[in-house]
Protein backbone atom coordinates (compact mmCIF):
# COMPACT_ATOMS: atom_id res chain seq x y z
CA UNK A 1 0.00 0.00 0.00
CA UNK A 2 2.47 2.46 -1.03
CA UNK A 3 0.76 4.29 -3.85
CA UNK A 4 -0.49 6.59 -1.23
CA UNK A 5 2.39 8.48 -0.88
CA UNK A 6 1.87 12.56 -2.20
CA UNK A 7 -2.05 11.25 -2.47
CA UNK A 8 -4.43 14.02 -0.06
CA UNK A 9 -6.81 12.45 2.65
CA UNK A 10 -9.53 13.85 4.32
CA UNK A 11 -10.33 12.16 7.94
CA UNK A 12 -13.51 12.67 10.27
CA UNK A 13 -13.14 11.82 14.06
CA UNK A 14 -8.71 12.12 13.69
CA UNK A 15 -8.58 12.60 17.31
CA UNK A 16 -10.49 9.35 18.60
CA UNK A 17 -8.68 6.01 19.01
CA UNK A 18 -9.12 4.70 15.55
CA UNK A 19 -9.07 8.06 13.55
CA UNK A 20 -5.53 9.02 15.03
CA UNK A 21 -3.76 5.39 14.10
CA UNK A 22 -5.29 6.14 10.83
CA UNK A 23 -3.56 10.19 10.26
CA UNK A 24 0.08 8.10 11.55
CA UNK A 25 -0.36 5.11 8.95
CA UNK A 26 -1.05 7.56 6.35
CA UNK A 27 2.28 10.18 7.62
CA UNK A 28 4.04 7.14 7.36
CA UNK A 29 3.18 6.63 3.84
CA UNK A 30 4.11 9.77 2.06
CA UNK A 31 0.28 10.92 2.24
CA UNK A 32 -0.96 14.39 2.95
CA UNK A 33 -3.63 14.36 5.52
CA UNK A 34 -6.50 16.95 6.58
CA UNK A 35 -7.92 15.92 9.76
CA UNK A 36 -10.81 17.36 11.98
CA UNK A 37 -12.08 16.15 15.42
CA UNK A 38 -13.27 17.06 18.36
CA UNK A 39 -9.74 17.19 20.81
CA UNK A 40 -6.86 18.54 19.33
CA UNK A 41 -5.45 18.38 21.94
CA UNK A 42 -5.10 14.46 22.02
CA UNK A 43 -3.05 14.60 19.35
CA UNK A 44 0.86 13.45 19.30
CA UNK A 45 2.88 17.00 19.20
CA UNK A 46 4.93 15.22 16.54
CA UNK A 47 1.66 14.79 14.39
CA UNK A 48 0.77 18.40 15.06
CA UNK A 49 3.93 19.48 14.00
CA UNK A 50 4.50 17.13 10.47
CA UNK A 51 4.64 19.07 7.17
CA UNK A 52 1.74 17.44 5.67
CA UNK A 53 -0.52 17.04 8.27
CA UNK A 54 -3.40 20.35 8.86
CA UNK A 55 -5.77 19.89 11.24
CA UNK A 56 -8.75 21.74 10.69
CA UNK A 57 -11.06 22.10 14.23
CA UNK A 58 -14.62 21.98 13.11
CA UNK A 59 -18.22 20.54 14.66
CA UNK A 60 -19.18 18.86 12.11
CA UNK A 61 -23.44 18.89 13.43
CA UNK A 62 -22.81 23.09 12.78
CA UNK A 63 -23.42 23.72 9.17
CA UNK A 64 -21.43 26.84 9.64
CA UNK A 65 -18.52 24.78 10.63
CA UNK A 66 -18.94 22.77 7.71
CA UNK A 67 -19.10 25.80 5.51
CA UNK A 68 -15.81 27.08 6.89
CA UNK A 69 -14.18 23.37 6.77
CA UNK A 70 -14.75 22.68 2.59
CA UNK A 71 -13.31 25.38 2.22
CA UNK A 72 -10.13 24.38 3.48
CA UNK A 73 -9.35 21.32 1.75
CA UNK A 74 -7.86 20.26 -1.54
CA UNK A 75 -9.27 17.66 -4.09
CA UNK A 76 -8.76 14.65 -2.27
CA UNK A 77 -8.11 10.91 -3.23
CA UNK A 78 -9.77 9.94 -0.41
CA UNK A 79 -11.88 10.36 2.68
CA UNK A 80 -12.51 8.18 6.14
CA UNK A 81 -15.83 9.02 8.08
CA UNK A 82 -14.80 8.30 11.37
CA UNK A 83 -16.53 10.55 13.61
CA UNK A 84 -19.50 9.30 15.66
CA UNK A 85 -20.61 8.74 18.86
CA UNK A 86 -22.06 5.97 20.94
CA UNK A 87 -24.19 7.26 23.82
CA UNK A 88 -26.57 3.99 24.45
CA UNK A 89 -30.11 4.28 25.89
CA UNK A 90 -32.44 1.53 26.74
CA UNK A 91 -35.58 2.10 24.11
CA UNK A 92 -38.47 3.03 26.48
CA UNK A 93 -36.57 5.95 27.86
CA UNK A 94 -35.69 7.65 24.07
CA UNK A 95 -36.29 10.93 23.55
CA UNK A 96 -36.28 13.09 20.48
CA UNK A 97 -33.14 15.19 22.11
CA UNK A 98 -31.49 11.13 22.13
CA UNK A 99 -32.26 10.48 18.42
CA UNK A 100 -30.96 14.42 17.32
CA UNK A 101 -27.72 13.27 19.17
CA UNK A 102 -26.82 10.28 17.61
CA UNK A 103 -27.96 10.76 13.98
CA UNK A 104 -26.86 14.61 13.84
CA UNK A 105 -23.25 13.25 13.81
CA UNK A 106 -23.36 9.50 12.76
CA UNK A 107 -25.20 10.17 9.73
CA UNK A 108 -26.76 13.60 9.28
CA UNK A 109 -23.27 15.40 9.34
CA UNK A 110 -21.92 13.10 6.60
CA UNK A 111 -24.60 13.20 4.52
CA UNK A 112 -24.00 17.02 4.04
CA UNK A 113 -20.25 16.63 4.57
CA UNK A 114 -20.42 14.32 0.91
CA UNK A 115 -22.56 16.57 -0.41
CA UNK A 116 -20.99 19.80 -0.59
CA UNK A 117 -17.37 17.87 -1.27
CA UNK A 118 -19.11 16.40 -4.37
CA UNK A 119 -20.65 20.62 -4.76
CA UNK A 120 -17.04 22.14 -4.23
CA UNK A 121 -15.72 19.22 -6.56
CA UNK A 122 -13.28 18.05 -4.24
CA UNK A 123 -13.59 14.20 -4.68
CA UNK A 124 -10.98 13.53 -7.03
CA UNK A 125 -12.24 10.94 -10.04
CA UNK A 126 -11.17 7.61 -8.91
CA UNK A 127 -11.33 8.55 -5.12
CA UNK A 128 -12.42 6.37 -1.89
CA UNK A 129 -14.57 7.15 0.25
CA UNK A 130 -14.24 4.94 3.72
CA UNK A 131 -17.19 4.70 5.70
CA UNK A 132 -16.96 3.51 9.68
CA UNK A 133 -19.95 1.74 10.57
CA UNK A 134 -20.48 -0.84 13.11
CA UNK A 135 -21.23 -4.74 13.32
CA UNK A 136 -24.16 -3.28 15.32
CA UNK A 137 -25.96 -2.06 12.30
CA UNK A 138 -26.36 -6.01 11.78
CA UNK A 139 -26.60 -7.45 15.01
CA UNK A 140 -27.92 -4.84 17.49
CA UNK A 141 -27.07 -5.10 21.12
CA UNK A 142 -29.04 -4.00 24.07
CA UNK A 143 -29.45 -0.27 24.52
CA UNK A 144 -27.81 0.51 21.66
CA UNK A 145 -30.92 0.70 18.91
CA UNK A 146 -30.08 4.08 18.02
CA UNK A 147 -26.43 3.64 17.34
CA UNK A 148 -27.21 0.59 15.50
CA UNK A 149 -29.95 2.48 13.63
CA UNK A 150 -27.61 5.35 12.76
CA UNK A 151 -24.86 2.84 11.16
CA UNK A 152 -27.26 0.77 9.27
CA UNK A 153 -28.72 3.98 7.50
CA UNK A 154 -25.12 4.91 6.86
CA UNK A 155 -23.96 2.13 5.38
CA UNK A 156 -27.01 2.50 3.30
CA UNK A 157 -26.35 5.36 2.29
CA UNK A 158 -22.73 5.02 1.50
CA UNK A 159 -24.36 2.51 -1.16
CA UNK A 160 -26.32 4.94 -2.84
CA UNK A 161 -23.10 6.91 -2.40
CA UNK A 162 -21.32 4.41 -4.35
CA UNK A 163 -24.00 3.56 -6.68
CA UNK A 164 -24.35 7.73 -8.38
CA UNK A 165 -20.59 8.43 -8.23
CA UNK A 166 -19.70 5.70 -9.79
CA UNK A 167 -19.67 7.69 -13.45
CA UNK A 168 -16.41 9.26 -12.21
CA UNK A 169 -14.90 5.98 -10.69
CA UNK A 170 -15.53 7.52 -7.03
CA UNK A 171 -15.69 4.22 -4.72
CA UNK A 172 -17.61 4.33 -1.45
CA UNK A 173 -16.93 1.66 0.70
CA UNK A 174 -18.62 0.89 4.56
CA UNK A 175 -16.26 -0.80 7.57
CA UNK A 176 -18.17 -2.84 10.03
CA UNK A 177 -15.88 -2.41 13.08
CA UNK A 178 -16.50 -4.84 16.22
CA UNK A 179 -14.93 -4.22 19.67
CA UNK A 180 -11.79 -2.32 19.32
CA UNK A 181 -9.15 -0.76 22.58
CA UNK A 182 -9.83 2.38 22.22
CA UNK A 183 -10.51 5.26 24.79
CA UNK A 184 -14.19 5.29 23.92
CA UNK A 185 -14.10 1.41 24.87
CA UNK A 186 -12.22 2.46 28.45
CA UNK A 187 -15.24 4.58 29.20
CA UNK A 188 -17.80 1.92 28.43
CA UNK A 189 -15.66 -0.35 30.62
CA UNK A 190 -16.58 1.63 33.63
CA UNK A 191 -20.09 0.97 33.26
CA UNK A 192 -19.13 -2.95 34.00
CA UNK A 193 -18.47 -5.38 35.61
CA UNK A 194 -15.14 -6.86 35.75
CA UNK A 195 -17.16 -10.47 34.76
CA UNK A 196 -19.34 -8.80 31.98
CA UNK A 197 -16.11 -7.64 30.55
CA UNK A 198 -14.58 -10.19 30.64
CA UNK A 199 -17.81 -12.12 28.44
CA UNK A 200 -17.90 -9.59 25.78
CA UNK A 201 -13.93 -10.36 25.47
CA UNK A 202 -14.44 -13.84 25.24
CA UNK A 203 -16.80 -13.80 22.30
CA UNK A 204 -14.15 -12.65 19.93
CA UNK A 205 -12.18 -15.84 18.86
CA UNK A 206 -8.84 -13.66 17.99
CA UNK A 207 -9.32 -11.16 20.51
CA UNK A 208 -10.58 -7.65 20.72
CA UNK A 209 -9.30 -5.60 17.79
CA UNK A 210 -7.01 -2.81 18.09
CA UNK A 211 -7.11 0.74 16.26
CA UNK A 212 -4.13 -0.54 13.84
CA UNK A 213 -6.36 -3.61 12.41
CA UNK A 214 -9.08 -0.82 11.29
CA UNK A 215 -6.67 1.29 10.23
CA UNK A 216 -5.07 -0.94 7.93
CA UNK A 217 -8.28 -1.77 6.22
CA UNK A 218 -8.66 1.76 6.04
CA UNK A 219 -5.45 2.15 4.07
CA UNK A 220 -6.33 -1.05 1.96
CA UNK A 221 -9.59 0.74 0.30
CA UNK A 222 -8.18 4.19 -0.30
CA UNK A 223 -5.45 2.18 -2.56
CA UNK A 224 -5.38 0.60 -5.78
CA UNK A 225 -5.77 -3.03 -4.40
CA UNK A 226 -9.26 -2.51 -3.49
CA UNK A 227 -9.65 -0.67 -6.95
CA UNK A 228 -12.75 -3.02 -7.77
CA UNK A 229 -14.61 -2.87 -4.49
CA UNK A 230 -17.59 -0.21 -4.05
CA UNK A 231 -20.34 -0.54 -2.22
CA UNK A 232 -19.10 -3.21 -0.15
CA UNK A 233 -19.49 -3.24 3.51
CA UNK A 234 -16.61 -5.14 5.16
CA UNK A 235 -16.55 -7.14 8.23
CA UNK A 236 -13.92 -6.56 11.46
CA UNK A 237 -14.87 -8.59 14.14
CA UNK A 238 -11.97 -10.87 15.11
CA UNK A 239 -14.63 -13.70 14.40
CA UNK A 240 -17.18 -12.29 17.01
CA UNK A 241 -20.04 -13.10 14.54
CA UNK A 242 -19.14 -16.74 14.16
CA UNK A 243 -20.56 -16.58 17.69
CA UNK A 244 -23.51 -15.29 16.83
CA UNK A 245 -26.64 -17.10 17.51
CA UNK A 246 -28.24 -15.31 14.35
CA UNK B 1 -36.20 14.76 47.01
CA UNK B 2 -36.25 11.99 50.06
CA UNK B 3 -34.79 8.53 49.34
CA UNK B 4 -38.20 7.27 49.94
CA UNK B 5 -39.64 8.53 46.99
CA UNK B 6 -36.34 7.79 44.84
CA UNK B 7 -37.05 4.04 45.81
CA UNK B 8 -40.75 4.52 44.75
CA UNK B 9 -39.61 5.35 41.29
CA UNK B 10 -36.82 2.29 40.72
CA UNK B 11 -39.22 -0.12 41.63
CA UNK B 12 -42.17 1.52 39.85
CA UNK B 13 -39.31 0.68 36.59
CA UNK B 14 -38.69 -2.60 37.46
CA UNK B 15 -41.68 -4.59 37.30
CA UNK B 16 -40.27 -7.60 38.72
CA UNK B 17 -39.49 -5.84 41.96
CA UNK B 18 -42.43 -6.38 44.83
CA UNK B 19 -43.02 -3.14 45.89
CA UNK B 20 -41.03 -2.49 49.15
CA UNK B 21 -37.96 -4.92 48.29
CA UNK B 22 -35.40 -1.98 48.39
CA UNK B 23 -33.95 -0.14 50.80
CA UNK B 24 -31.32 2.61 50.51
CA UNK B 25 -28.85 -0.06 51.49
CA UNK B 26 -29.84 -2.30 49.00
CA UNK B 27 -26.88 -3.24 47.25
CA UNK B 28 -28.55 -2.60 43.30
CA UNK B 29 -26.48 -5.30 41.66
CA UNK B 30 -27.05 -8.20 43.89
CA UNK B 31 -30.81 -7.39 41.83
CA UNK B 32 -32.00 -10.69 40.17
CA UNK B 33 -30.60 -10.85 36.67
CA UNK B 34 -28.64 -7.73 37.30
CA UNK B 35 -26.53 -7.22 33.86
CA UNK B 36 -25.15 -4.52 32.35
CA UNK B 37 -28.76 -3.43 30.28
CA UNK B 38 -30.17 -2.61 34.40
CA UNK B 39 -27.03 -0.21 34.26
CA UNK B 40 -28.29 1.78 31.44
CA UNK B 41 -32.11 1.54 32.63
CA UNK B 42 -30.81 3.13 35.95
CA UNK B 43 -28.81 5.88 33.83
CA UNK B 44 -31.83 6.74 31.69
CA UNK B 45 -34.21 6.39 34.72
CA UNK B 46 -32.29 8.82 36.50
CA UNK B 47 -31.59 11.02 33.64
CA UNK B 48 -35.19 11.37 32.49
CA UNK B 49 -36.66 11.92 35.95
CA UNK B 50 -34.56 13.96 37.87
CA UNK B 51 -32.96 15.44 34.22
CA UNK B 52 -29.47 14.01 35.96
CA UNK B 53 -27.14 12.39 33.50
CA UNK B 54 -24.75 9.52 35.36
CA UNK B 55 -21.27 8.53 34.11
CA UNK B 56 -20.14 5.06 33.93
CA UNK B 57 -17.63 6.10 36.62
CA UNK B 58 -19.85 7.55 39.10
CA UNK B 59 -22.15 4.32 38.12
CA UNK B 60 -19.49 1.80 39.38
CA UNK B 61 -18.31 3.97 41.95
CA UNK B 62 -22.24 3.29 43.66
CA UNK B 63 -22.53 0.18 45.62
CA UNK B 64 -26.11 0.89 47.32
CA UNK B 65 -29.21 2.57 46.32
CA UNK B 66 -28.68 5.01 49.06
CA UNK B 67 -25.26 5.70 46.80
CA UNK B 68 -26.94 6.59 44.07
CA UNK B 69 -29.41 8.41 45.59
CA UNK B 70 -26.63 11.03 46.87
CA UNK B 71 -25.07 10.77 44.00
CA UNK B 72 -28.09 12.02 42.14
CA UNK B 73 -28.94 14.57 44.99
CA UNK B 74 -25.16 16.30 44.75
CA UNK B 75 -25.40 16.28 40.74
CA UNK B 76 -29.02 18.03 41.22
CA UNK B 77 -27.19 20.33 43.37
CA UNK B 78 -24.33 21.19 40.89
CA UNK B 79 -21.93 18.53 42.47
CA UNK B 80 -20.54 15.25 41.06
CA UNK B 81 -17.68 12.94 41.56
CA UNK B 82 -15.48 15.12 39.23
CA UNK B 83 -16.58 18.59 40.21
Amino acid sequence: MNDLKGKQFFITGATGGIGMVVVEECLKRGAVVFATGRNESVLDAQILAHPEFTFIPADLTNPDDLSSLIKLLPPLDGVLFGAGIIDPCPIKFIQQKHIDAIFSINFDSICLLTSLLAQKKLLKDKSSLVFLSSVSSEFPYKGGALYAASKAALEAYAKGIALEFSPKGIRANSIRAALVETAMFEKTKNALTTEEIAEVVSAYPLGIGAPLDIANAVLFLWSDLSSWMTGSVLNLDGGLLLNSKK
Amino acid sequence: MEIIDFIKVIEDEFEDLTPGTLSPYSVFRDMDGWSSMHALIFVALIDTTYDVLLTGEELKSCITIKDLFDITVLKINGGGINA
